[in-house]
């Protein structure tokens, strides 16, 4: 089922890609609607990753850069910064993903843990956001909670992808 | 090489953005890319709150509704008395020969469709937009007092910088003593006020409201109330921490006020005064003015 899966081209699933990128997204909205807390790891960024370790043909850095536009504008973040931090990992991501493709689940959720832990220390130097004891306990506990995120989003967008391309 | 691409683009984003706030139509777009994206996100909140209003007595209903019409009453006595004396106000300013100080503000009523609250960003957004007229930098408030800025508008909706933003500052005064400093969120629905010196009366419980510097804000309206106030040694202010007054996120419904007095335009002709005589200084009474 997998290697169906990674055979294929980007422009096969252009339409899958889009629409997780959209349901990324409003979840990432959701994640953020009222009193959110910083524990959430952003899941735009993990599907990006996912897409990019398993799509070689492309180097998704122009998904990356636009994805990374549309947090600034839902985070109210300086324009460009979420962009750059986005493109950031994806490059790192491009550099290494014949290997983490080759890994198991559990290896790749470490990796993407270390990602994350990147991205939060980006992000702190970036936004320097006021955190009290709670939030920065709960801010630093995101790398670790995408540890355990990420076999379940691998297994879920695998299970997707492979119903909509092949039906 | 579209890693360098990237990373220069976004470098000249943020540039444009933070120090020239060039960018604010294309952030109105990316804004209404978005804004269908949120209202799906509010859709479970408000499924819930639909199957929850079916449900809801009848009884209850009708005790909300004795309630609202009570209050009605209280606020329509109240309006009355502020009626009476914005004219009284205005008869003794013209006796006085001053500039009338009172503005009549026009009102929108919006509702908030989404909100956020997290350390990085505090924010509102309202169903209203560039459509009805609504623009950048107007005041909203709720029943208790102001809520934040409008900093971004789409044709349908807007969005509203919170008070308790970090990136957020308002001019203000402590409404006892007409002390006046400058209110800044913390991220954390709290907000601090700074540049308040140690010499100066400070009360907890103190109400501090806008001053109306800036010709952003509006003047006389609550803001917050002071909760603590810190005497640190080596800092020639005190350490100031206020609660918000308006409900920030249980509100529904929200008024956004039209501009407040706009700057004067010193090009701009200053309307005529009647010339008054000025004080007259009596050289043998050095230090005593005499009123003609």
């Amino acid at each position: 089922m997998s290697h169906k899966l990674f055979n294929l081209k980007t422009s096969q699933a252009r339409w899958v890609i889009l629409v997780s990128y959209i349901v990324a997204l409003a979840l990432d909205t959701i994640a953020l609607f009222g009193h959110s807390t910083p524990v959430i790891p952003p899941l735009t960024l993990f599907f990006l990753l996912y897409w990019c370790a398993n799509f070689l043909d492309r180097t998704h850095l122009f998904s990356a850069f636009i994805l990374g536009l549309l947090a600034d504008t839902l985070y109210q973040t300086p324009l460009g910064a979420h962009a750059l931090l986005f493109s950031i990992i994806t490059f790192l991501m491009i550099r290494h993903r014949l290997r983490f493709k080759g890994y198991p689940v559990w290896q790749q959720a470490f990796f993407i843990c270390l990602y994350m832990l990147l991205y939060q220390g980006l992000n702190f130097l970036f936004f320097n956001p006021i955190l009290n004891s709670d939030d920065f306990v709960q801010y630093w506990t995101m790398p670790a909670l995408s540890l355990f995120l990420w076999p379940l989003l691998a297994y879920s967008l695998r299970k997707f992808s492979h119903t909509a391309v092949n039906g | 090489m579209q890693f360098v691409i990237a990373f220069t683009l976004a470098i000249a984003l943020m540039a444009a953005d933070y120090y020239g706030q060039l960018m604010g139509s294309f952030r109105s777009l990316l804004l209404t890319t978005i804004n269908p994206i949120e209202r799906v996100a509010t859709l479970p909140k408000h499924l819930y709150q639909l199957a929850t209003t079916d449900f809801t007595n009848i009884d209850a209903l009708k005790l909300e509704n004795q309630q609202l019409k009570t209050e009605l009453l209280l606020v329509k006595a109240k309006q009355q008395r502020f009626s009476n004396l914005q004219l009284e106000v205005s008869r003794l300013e013209a006796l006085l020969g001053t500039a009338g100080q009172i503005n009549t503000q026009s009102l929108q009523i919006a509702t908030v469709t989404y909100y956020s609250n997290n350390p990085l960003s505090q924010y509102l957004t309202l169903d209203k937009g560039q459509l009805k007229k609504v623009s950048v930098q107007q005041t909203v408030i709720d029943a208790k007092g102001i809520m934040g800025q409008i900093i971004r508008t789409t044709p349908t909706s807007s969005r509203v910088l919170l008070i308790t933003d970090p990136d957020h500052q308002i001019p203000v005064r402590i409404q006892r003593t007409g002390q006046r400093g400058i209110l800044s969120g913390t991220g954390h629905d709290t907000t601090q006020l700074e540049f308040i010196p140690k010499n100066s009366l400070v009360e907890v419980g103190d109400l501090i409201e806008s001053s109306g510097l800036g010709g952003v804000f509006p003047a006389g309206y609550p803001v917050a109330i002071i909760t603590n106030v810190e005497n640190k040694e080596g800092s020639p202010y005190f350490d100031i921490t206020a609660t918000p007054v308006a409900d920030l996120y249980q509100s529904h419904k929200v008024l956004i006020l039209s501009q407040a007095t706009p700057y004067l335009n010193f090009d701009e002709k200053l309307p005529e005064t009647p010339k008054e005589k000025p004080l007259e200084l009596i050289p043998s009474t050095l230090g005593q003015t005499h009123v003609p």
